[in-house]
């Protein structure tokens, strides 16, 4: 399996993922420059709305602001590179230091919603393909447009009051925060909280942390449900009216064996792209639910960055999520390649 | 004679569209749709208009002229009340009731986004995404890589960055999801223009000699649009769902005026299982017409495409 066009496979791929990367940052570069045209319009960016004269004119000499568009564009791709994005005028913290520390706790919330998502999606889009226009299906298209066309907001909230009210005696779930503020928080070795506590043998911490990960993770996985199982259901579809099924049948398979074992492995190859698109759209969700569950990642930072007018920080937060959809698509890409042996030679 | 034949096409253009309502509700879920997004088109239309004559002839009670009660009007001695007759949907914090403010924000929070936002894109997106697909080589290797950067980051939240960037106002928004929104439809005129390119008519009109400017509107844009049409209206509804996002968030307000995103995210902050309906009425609202479009969507998808026995 791991021959030679497989690596180069990969190669091409990496490459393909570092132009992407490129070409983000350049029209990140184009659009601030285009709305912020002068040199001291742009340090007013870097120094918050409540910088006097002379520090905005400091700050346009030492960041190269008023040098030429192309310079300021290569200096700007060495800092990102070298992971230096400045200093927070909020803060007065680096930029990098801040979203690195709310970062790891959208994404522990994030990733197992992003899974569930597929999983469950991929199975029920399977069963309403292979019962079409019959009552599962009905059903469970039913649920999928529902949760598509509802607000993220929507859907936490009812999750909230559900499980967290009118069951919260009997479920115990906390309805806010992302664990308890009483528990130390252990030492920082990976910066993630959650396997830092696993790492320490930190077991209440990590008992706290999942209990209140859980509705959390249901709100972004409905929300993201819907999209996920209405394109599963299509390529479900698809496969099930091709050739090699209609094989299956005529060697004599069972119907449950064709649907799903037969059906369902040739559709998964498709859906692994569609698992980077759930990974995009979930980050949407996980902002609204963030700020529903008073859940402190980065929709949470995002919030208070828009309060306290801090566009840099925003802007920061825009681009470390652009690049974990970069790395999501490069992942899935090379899983591609590995599930369609096909897709290695183009 | 001429306007026989003019007559014959008004005629043709009316029974066209009986034919189509007639097609689109064959399929009750797609009859739904249809009466939502009716009655949302025809309520922003009303209301829109008579908020635009109160902002002209300067007299504000023309807003609230259809409306319940007037949606500004402060009643403290009557804030927070439960849904009742008096007040279906409830009041908020200052007693303001809650149905008129959502009936008074639909054009802004939904109707005017959704639009501006769609055709501002399908625009856009024809002109790059044909031009592309028409004519090849480096111009569309360049487009196609800008907007596969597009789309590797999430619209919704890059949207938030460029009009926080834009002072987070009403305007901002609407430029920054236009900013965002077009790359999808440059891709699919593409697509389907490199599948119009190879037919017959198209060599016939060049060596016709038709003009660009025809070539591009009469047989290109015109052969194009079919597919575009109904992803364009699963499309109204995503974008009333992330405007309603980013009002959620704090983005793209307007002070002094009623939002529905805005109106939930107050109502959640106010104290969300006491105050339910506050947050819960708005929310609701978006859910019923992004359904709407999103069945009307599905339901014109599948003609066009081919899916539906009809």
């Amino acid at each position: 399996m791991a021959g030679r066009d497989f690596v180069v496979f990969v190669i091409r791929r990496f490459i393909n993922a570092v132009i992407t990367l490129l070409i983000l940052l350049l029209l990140m570069f184009i659009l601030v420059h285009a709305i912020y045209t002068t040199p001291l319009a742009l340090a007013r960016l870097y120094a918050g709305p409540h910088a006097t004269m002379a520090q905005l004119e400091t700050i346009v000499k030492e960041y190269h602001l008023d040098a030429p568009l192309y310079v300021q564009f290569i200096n700007y791709l060495v800092d990102v590179f070298t992971g230096n994005l400045g200093y927070d005028p909020i803060y007065k913290e680096p930029e990098v230091y801040i979203i690195m520390q709310y970062l790891p706790i959208t994404l522990t919330f994030m990733i197992p919603a992003v899974i569930l998502t597929v999983l469950v999606g991929t199975l029920l889009g399977a069963v309403a393909a292979a019962n079409r226009n019959k009552w599962i299906d009905y059903l469970i298209r039913a649920f999928y447009v529902f949760t598509w066309s509802s607000p993220p907001y929507l859907i936490a909230l009812l999750v909230l009051w559900v499980f967290a009210y009118l069951l919260g005696p009997y479920t115990h779930l906390p309805a806010s925060g992302y664990v308890n503020p009483l528990l130390p928080k252990p030492k920082t070795i990976t910066g993630w909280p959650l396997i830092d506590a696993i790492i320490e043998h930190n077991w209440a911490y990590v008992d706290s942390y999942l209990v209140h990960m859980i509705l959390p993770v249901l709100s972004v996985f409905l929300y993201s449900f819907g999209v996920y199982t209405r394109m599963a259901r299509n390529v479900t579809l698809d496969v099930l009216e091709s050739d090699y099924v209609r094989l299956a049948y005529i060697k004599g398979l069972s119907r449950r064996v064709v649907v799903y074992r037969v059906g369902l492995r040739n559709a998964l190859i498709p859906l692994v792209t569609l698992i980077v698109l759930t990974f995009a759209l979930s980050w949407t969700g996980a902002y609204v639910t963030e700020v529903v569950f008073s859940y402190h990642g980065m929709g949470y930072i995002t919030t208070v960055a828009i309060t306290s007018v801090d566009p840099l920080m925003v802007y920061d937060i825009t681009l470390f999520v652009g690049i974990s959809v970069i790395i999501a698509n490069f992942i899935a890409d090379i899983l591609y390649g590995i599930l369609d042996p096909r897709v290695r030679i183009t | 004679m001429t306007k026989q034949v003019v007559k014959r096409r008004v005629g043709g253009f009316a029974v066209s569209i009986w034919s189509w309502i007639k097609l689109i509700s064959k399929d009750p879920a797609g009859l739904l749709g249809l009466i939502i997004v009716t009655a949302f088109i025809l309520w922003s239309i009303i209301q829109g208009t008579l908020e635009l004559l109160a902002s002209y002839l300067k007299d504000p009670g023309l807003g609230w002229l259809l409306l319940p009660y007037n949606p500004f009007a402060q009643n403290l001695a009557g804030a927070f009340q439960l849904p009742s007759w008096v007040h279906l949907m409830g009041t908020d914090y200052m007693g303001r009731d809650l149905l008129s403010e959502v009936l008074y924000s639909i054009p802004y929070s939904a109707a005017y986004p959704a639009f501006l936002v769609v055709l501002s894109a399908i625009l856009i997106g024809a002109v790059l995404g044909i031009s592309a697909g028409y004519l090849g080589g480096w111009w569309d290797e360049v487009l196609m890589r800008v907007t596969d950067a597009f789309l590797s980051i999430p619209a919704i939240i890059l949207a938030i960055a460029i009009s926080v960037l834009l002072k987070a106002s009403f305007t901002g928004m609407i430029y920054s999801f236009i900013i965002v929104w077009w790359p999808i439809y440059a891709r699919l005129f593409r697509a389907e223009t490199l599948r119009v390119k190879a037919m017959d008519y198209i060599a016939a009109a060049q060596l016709y000699g038709v003009s660009p400017l025809r070539l591009f509107f009469k047989y290109l844009f015109i052969n194009t649009i079919d597919p575009i049409i109904a992803y364009a209206m699963l499309d109204f509804g995503n974008v009333i769902l992330a405007a309603s996002i980013l009002n959620f968030i704090g983005v793209g307000l307007q002070p002094g005026l009623p939002i529905l995103g805005e109106m939930a995210s107050e109502g959640v902050s106010w104290g969300f299982p006491r105050y339910w309906w506050w947050a819960l009425f708005p929310s609701i609202t978006i859910l019923i017409i992004a359904l709407g479009f999103v069945l009307l969507g599905d339901r014109l998808q599948d003609i066009i495409g081919g899916r539906a026995a009809y």
